[in-house]
């Protein structure tokens, strides 16, 4: 009997401490419930000081350079024009804060996040088709001005593979956000030296050999991730717009063309003018020591964007360091020079539950009031005549295109997953090792050509 | 992990009294159903969260689906068929392997060294020694990841600074460069883990009796031949069970490191089986991620059991 009761004793003593493990486990979630549940109650007591509307849209941004407050700022323009509440998430990782509950069916009804990124999510939702078509609102007006979104938009945006990703005349990403890309380098430096900015890259090459007698390299690149935007306009000054699409598109037979030869030799030759310590900070957590190749005169030309003073603005710099950019050199004298348009998407998931609401919002973040918003912040919308209204080193970049260079966009064709197969791994990272000389140019062409061949049998 | 341990010694004791006790009381019916009832929170919570999330990696390696997509298709074995031919599944499982078998190794020699050098040896600061070498241990892989690339860095990095003073650094030597990554992450990996195996290591040591080696001293055996012929096989069940410990964590721990490090660069040269696994998710091939997986599982098990029954020796008592 002493033994039964002892068992009984240590059985509910088991007991006791599971349930007491549950009970500090259900602890925090239900914490969780409670705020949430406090922060709905005040967005209901403000909706009721406000414009009456029961609509609420979840908007969820990517937190970049840019910072957050700005869409904050937004919102609450957006709610004060037409009362419906959005709730605001922002990160830098947004992937991870959205994705769990997106996998479980809990969709936001804007998502502002551009493609290339590393967790590629925007791509995902590209090739499993859950992207809501938002070809109407281009029709539909600004809300609070009398313009229709399409006469915001500057031209070209809306007919982009990354806003049309399936070819078929729909828009399904917003355009947002825009940056030149280019050559950055210190402006400073070329004038004291002075050498002059190269516009063929034969200049480029001379150029590359006198600063190598001074012991500066002539090119850098933050990781292999930036030579898109460089491969890109690369790919138009070689072959302009036609070449461009057919190489996007995987043809068969492209890259064994004389200008897809062209845009291989020009980068790895590229590669032998590298600073060689390049290809080993490279990587997601050491790049702004290859940016700063470029601020201690180390390195001349690096491509990247207009993002990049905000970035290193702290970062210390040799004397005299002014930033300057340039588009691509022509491949030969008197070609075309380019200059890739790189800009941010926002889209609506298709299983997303406040669509029209939602698309009242996207066609908001082109009025005058959101632009203004963002411009403070340095991000710029990419409306009709908003370069007039820029100041300092945006200026600068933005006029860009006024100066002669023609304005690339685009991107390779979405294709179904393939694995171990994506286009950054199979065109750009192998640069890293022709820098390190571990491969050569042979090497590299063949990858593409296998992985371009795969491509196109899985393009979408 | 201490207290892990303990906790669990603890429920083997109890289990092994309970199992006495049903004995006596199996017609007691009413009894079992309270058992039933007491046992069945702790195997309804490991079904839920250990279970079924098992069996689902398993489910859905056989299946082709994306990570947002909810609707999947039977694929049978075709995900393994293609990781046979994926030549950058096969580096990041080559990889791997030379980060558990190096490190493992390495790890094991200098925290054995260290161990019986702080136990055996009369030092001066032997408790100072003992906790500089456990203090990787309680910083945060990111944190190591980060103190290891400021002295990996090619300009102005401690390592080639002191390098520096002995030869030309005009070209620096690229410590996070393709050639010599995966040196680079085995040297962050030994350093973490030396100094928790040495106290480990340093706690069954001190239990073997003084006087075993007091009499092997009598009978002209030096500190080498104590160390291999007392010390090691009375320690063999700790280095048994830590080996077996050390293979699965080295394998999470190889992708932490190369996350916070490298991201798998420069081009895939120091990817490991697990980030490769993690990209793969990203590039849309939530069942083909899931494969990778089913493989490192199968993997990790394997090693493990294997390691068991090698290193099975007659258990010395003292």
């Amino acid at each position: 009997m002493k033994k039964k009761l002892i068992s009984m004793l240590l059985c509910s003593a088991m007991l006791v401490s599971l349930l007491a493990g549950c009970g500090s486990g259900g602890e925090t979630p239900a914490a969780d419930t409670q705020t949430d549940a406090e922060t709905e109650a005040e967005a209901g007591t403000e909706a009721e000081g406000e414009a009456v509307s029961d609509v609420t849209i979840k908007v969820a941004a990517i937190e970049t350079a840019y910072g957050s407050d700005m869409w904050k700022e937004v919102c609450e323009a957006f709610t004060a024009e037409t009362g419906i509440q959005v709730e605001l998430t922002t990160d830098k990782n947004l992937e991870d804060v959205i994705g769990p509950s997106m996998q479980g069916g809990d969709y936001p009804d804007v998502i502002h996040l551009a493609t290339g990124r590393e967790a590629a999510l925007t791509e995902q939702f590209i090739k499993g088709n859950m992207i809501a078509d938002i070809t109407d609102v281009l029709s539909m007006t600004v809300p609070g001005e009398d313009a229709l979104v399409s006469e915001k938009i500057a031209g070209g945006f809306t007919e982009t593979s990354l806003t049309n990703p399936y070819g078929d005349g729909k828009t399904y990403l917003a355009p947002m956000f825009y940056s030149p890309c280019g050559l950055f380098y210190n402006a400073g430096l070329l004038e004291e030296k002075g050498w002059s900015v190269p516009t063929t890259w034969d200049e480029m090459w001379e150029l590359g050999d006198k600063a190598m007698e001074e012991g500066i390299y002539l090119f850098t690149y933050p990781t292999t991730g930036y030579f898109d935007a460089f491969f890109y306009a690369l790919m138009y000054s070689a072959g302009g717009p036609e070449f461009f699409n057919k190489a996007t598109n995987y043809e068969e037979g492209i890259w064994e063309t004389p200008e897809a030869q062209t845009c291989f030799d020009i980068v790895t030759k590229l590669a032998s003018y590298t600073n060689p310590i390049t290809p080993a900070q490279a990587n997601d957590q050491d790049f702004t020591q290859n940016q700063q190749l470029v601020l201690d005169n180390k390195a001349i030309f690096m491509p990247n964007g207009t993002w990049i003073v905000e970035e290193m603005k702290d970062a210390p710099r040799a004397e005299g360091f002014e930033w300057g950019m340039t588009a691509l050199p022509a491949v030969e004298e008197g070609g075309d020079r380019y200059s890739y348009t790189w800009f941010e998407q926002a889209w609506i998931p298709s299983g997303a539950a406040n669509q029209d609401a939602a698309k009242q919002f996207i066609a908001f973040l082109y009025s005058d009031v959101a632009c203004g918003i963002f411009a403070k912040a340095g991000a710029i919308q990419p409306v009709l005549n908003i370069s007039d209204t820029l100041e300092g080193d945006n200026q600068m970049f933005y006029s860009i295109y006024d100066n002669g260079a023609k304005a690339a966009m685009g991107n390779f064709a979405a294709f179904d997953a393939i694995p171990g197969v994506e286009v950054r791994t199979v065109f750009f990272d192998p640069v890293n090792s022709l820098v390190s000389g571990d491969i050569t140019e042979q090497d590299w062409i063949d990858g593409v050509i296998a992985g371009s061949d795969q491509m196109r049998a899985n393009l979408k | 992990m201490f207290s892990v341990a303990a906790g669990r010694r603890t429920a083997r004791r109890v289990s092994v009294d309970l199992g006495k006790e049903q004995a006596v009381m199996k017609k007691d019916r009413k009894m079992s159903g309270f058992l039933v009832l007491c046992l069945a929170p702790a195997v309804i919570l490991f079904f839920i969260f250990m279970i079924v999330p098992t069996f689902n990696v398993f489910r859905i390696s056989l299946y082709e689906k994306g990570a947002y997509t909810p609707d999947e298709t039977f694929v049978g074995l075709a995900n393994f068929k293609t990781l046979l031919t994926d030549a950058s599944f096969i580096r990041s499982m080559q990889n791997m392997i030379l980060l558990v078998v190096v490190v493992t190794i390495i790890t094991f020699a200098f925290a054995l060294v260290f161990a019986g050098i702080l136990t055996r040896e009369k030092l001066k600061g032997q408790n100072f020694f003992r906790v500089v070498f456990y203090i990787p241990n309680i910083l945060s892989v990111v944190v190591i990841s980060g103190i290891f690339s400021a002295i990996y860095k090619p300009e102005n990095g401690m390592l080639n600074s002191i390098i520096g003073l002995f030869r030309d650094m005009t070209n620096p030597i690229l410590w996070k460069g393709q050639s010599l990554v995966m040196v680079s992450i085995i040297i962050a990996m030994v350093w973490q883990a030396i100094g928790y195996y040495m106290v480990m290591y340093m706690a069954s040591m001190a239990s073997v009796p003084q006087s075993l080696y007091e009499s092997a001293g009598l009978d002209g055996a030096g500190r080498l031949t104590q160390f291999f012929q007392i010390t090691i096989p009375l320690i063999w069940t700790n280095i048994r069970t830590t080996l077996t410990f050390f293979i699965i964590s080295t394998i999470n721990m190889a992708f932490l490191f190369v996350k916070a490090m490298t991201s798998g660069g420069p081009n895939g040269a120091s990817d490991v089986a697990l980030n490769y696994m993690y990209s793969q998710k990203d590039a849309g091939l939530y069942g083909y991620s899931m494969a990778i997986g089913v493989v490192i599982f199968l993997f990790s098990f394997a090693l493990s059991a294997l390691v068991n029954k090698v290193t099975e020796r007659e258990t010395l008592e003292f």
